[in-house]
């Protein structure tokens, strides 16, 4: 790994270490990190594929075997209708990535240009956008979003819109912060002393710097969107039956708890297991991007 | 002698602050002009590269006021719109910052940001930029420059940034190049190659560079005059030889008074100026320099800021108390 030490003549034939190579590096370091990055690759198999994959369909209803255990043929057992669970939870991936994808990217195309342009203009453009997030901000994040629901109607679309705004105000203000520091560095005056102009220096000088609190906070989210989307499942605001959807599932096999445990057990630990694998990846990419946590660590590893 | 290339009037930079107007630059003025090299010198606070910034059009304005005049080719710089700044910042001004460390973008090659100005103002791209960029930083002294291109800030050493910074400020053969305490942040040695690099490159490309810095031992080395500033004004201007050989202001004394000279029939001990320089927003109202200085009186020089007068030919103090006038 490179690192500040100057360059001198012997240093002339080391090959340029790109950042993002050392990244990477840094990343594949933190076991949790792979893990979480394996577990996620898997489900993105999972949601592409889901329908191929899945033994049964997710609407094959089979009376006579409702409410079975795990089995060889039904590994997550059947529900009260006598689907089979792993088919459901499988399907049931798609929706949640795709909910989380797309509510997390909303959140990134509106938050981070709001927070550029507070963080570089400041003053009143400022204060007015960062205030319109503080309103938005100030609402607990799924009761904003069952309000927005409440006025747009329940369903999956309508869900990524609600959680994509309940999530712009996190974007907007991790990306302020960062610009307002950024943009006093020297380097952004360096810059505008060539002749760059405000386009140029916020896209292409002080974006790039403030893209790694960004990430790691575009994977976090990916993890609570997730998890909202869930939420509001469970209550019926976002999938509609007869799709699947984790939060569904898990609603449905409330009422089956005593009988066919199942029937929750396996949805919620869908769950958990895309949660945390965002969680660890989200974390491991903060260790690698943030140059102070790394100096931490790396003085860690030298003391060692 | 020719028109100047640059032409500042009466400067004058104003702070708004929570505890009143900061009078941080206090109408200075100077002519720049082709392959000159100006040195401004002063304390830190003294103002000087605030000075500068305006004359670069790089102060926020609010909190800074700018007020005077900054002619360039003739044309009126201050109040500029920023479209028309973009053409000349680069092009035809530019300017190097005093921390190497800091003022390159750490997320870019110095490649990239050598082809930008080249991009901005040439409409040079590619494969074309690429190749000047090779050749500037042979230029300005990077061995092995086609490995280097690629490399990101943080593999390069202190002296070695401040050249790509040199190289980045050259790209576009501006006529005036500013050097903000350029060899400040570097080490002795790097600080001697980098004043010896501007000075060459300067007799080659036919620049004018204006130099700030607060050490009197690099000014002596490349600069044509040299201003001396303090609370924000100029207290003294001359050439080089003239200011070294007859310092006329108190401050000036000071200054070379506080510079080690080996060999020379001073006194051993050095000489410090004691106090601290005046806080701008209570600057009193007479010479700035007044509460320091050894040579001050109590009606005039507390009572109101002295002219810039002739001391001897190209020659310019703003003092009562001249030191050729001799004191009793």
């Amino acid at each position: 790994m490179s690192d500040q030490a100057p360059a001198t003549d012997d240093r002339l034939a080391a090959k340029p270490v790109s950042r993002t190579r050392e990244t990477i590096q840094t990343l594949m370091a933190n076991r949790l990190a792979v893990a979480g990055l394996v577990v996620l690759t898997i489900l993105v198999f999972v949601g592409i594929f889901g329908e191929a994959i899945a033994p049964y369909g997710i609407n094959d209803i089979d009376i006579p075997k409702r409410l079975t255990g795990p089995s060889s043929d039904h590994w997550f057992g059947t529900d009260e209708l006598g689907r089979d669970v792993f088919s459901r939870v499988i399907v049931a991936a798609r929706v949640s990535l795709q909910v989380g994808f797309i509510a997390v990217g909303f959140a990134l195309v509106v938050g981070v240009p709001i927070g550029l342009i507070s963080g570089y203009y400041r003053g009143g453009v400022d204060s007015f956008l960062m205030r319109m997030m503080d309103v938005l901000f100030s609402f607990p994040a799924i009761l904003l979003a069952i309000a927005i629901l409440a006025v747009l109607g329940p369903g999956v679309g309508n869900a990524m819109i609600a959680i994509g705004l309940v999530y712009t105000p996190i974007f907007a203000r991790i990306t302020r912060g960062s610009v307002l520091v950024v943009s006093e560095e020297v380097y952004i005056r360096a810059a505008r002393s060539l002749g760059a102009g405000d386009r140029r220096i916020i896209f292409r000088h002080i974006l790039p710097n403030v893209m790694a609190p960004i990430i790691v906070q575009t994977t976090l989210s990916l993890a609570f969107a997730i998890l909202s989307e869930a939420a509001l499942s469970f209550l019926g605001l976002g999938v509609q039956p007869p799709n699947p959807a984790w939060g569904r599932m898990l609603a449905e096999g409330r009422n089956f708890f005593e009988q066919a445990p199942w029937m929750g057990i396996f949805p919620g630990l869908a769950i958990l297991f895309t949660v945390m694998s965002f969680n660890f990846v989200g974390d491991g990419l903060r260790d690698a991007l943030d140059p102070k946590q790394k100096s931490v660590i790396e003085s860690r590893g030298q003391s060692a | 002698m020719s028109e100047p290339i640059l032409q500042v009037r009466d400067l004058g930079v104003r702070f708004g602050t929570k505890r009143g107007a900061a009078e941080v630059v206090n109408g200075i003025s100077y002519d720049l002009h082709r392959g000159e090299t100006l040195a401004i010198v002063g304390e830190s606070g003294s103002g000087k590269s605030v000075g500068v910034l305006a004359l670069m059009g790089l102060l926020a304005q609010p909190p800074a006021s700018v007020s005077g005049s900054v002619r360039y080719h003739g044309n009126e710089l201050v109040g500029l719109a920023s479209k028309k700044w973009r053409g000349i910042r680069g092009m035809g001004i530019a300017m190097i910052f005093q921390d190497p460390m800091t003022s390159l973008n750490p997320v870019r090659t110095v490649g990239y940001q050598l082809a930008e100005p080249m991009e901005l103002h040439l409409d040079l791209k590619g494969g074309a930029a690429r190749q000047r960029a090779v050749e500037l930083l042979d230029l300005v002294g990077i061995p092995s420059p086609e490995a280097r291109i690629d490399d990101y800030p943080h593999q390069l050493s202190g002296g070695m940034r401040q050249r790509v910074m040199i190289a980045m400020g050259l790209a576009c053969d501006p006529d005036v190049l500013i050097a903000d305490e350029a060899t400040t942040a570097l080490d002795v040695t790097t600080q001697a190659q980098i004043t010896e690099l501007v000075a060459g490159l300067q007799e080659r490309l036919g620049m004018a560079v204006i130099w700030i810095t607060h050490d009197l031992g690099v000014v002596a080395s490349i600069a044509d005059r040299v201003h001396v500033m303090y609370g924000g004004r100029f207290m003294e201007q001359a050439s080089v030889d003239e200011l070294y050989a007859a310092p006329q202001h108190p401050y000036t004394e000071g200054l070379l008074g506080s510079l080690p000279m080996p060999g020379s029939d001073r006194p051993d001990r050095l000489v410090t100026i004691p106090g601290l320089p005046p806080d701008p927003v209570t600057m009193p109202p007479g010479c700035p320099f007044a509460p320091r200085c050894g040579y001050a009186d109590n009606t005039q020089c507390t009572a109101a800021m002295p002219e810039m007068a002739l001391m001897a030919e190209r020659h310019e103090a703003a003092c009562y108390h001249p030191i050729g006038a001799g004191h009793e």
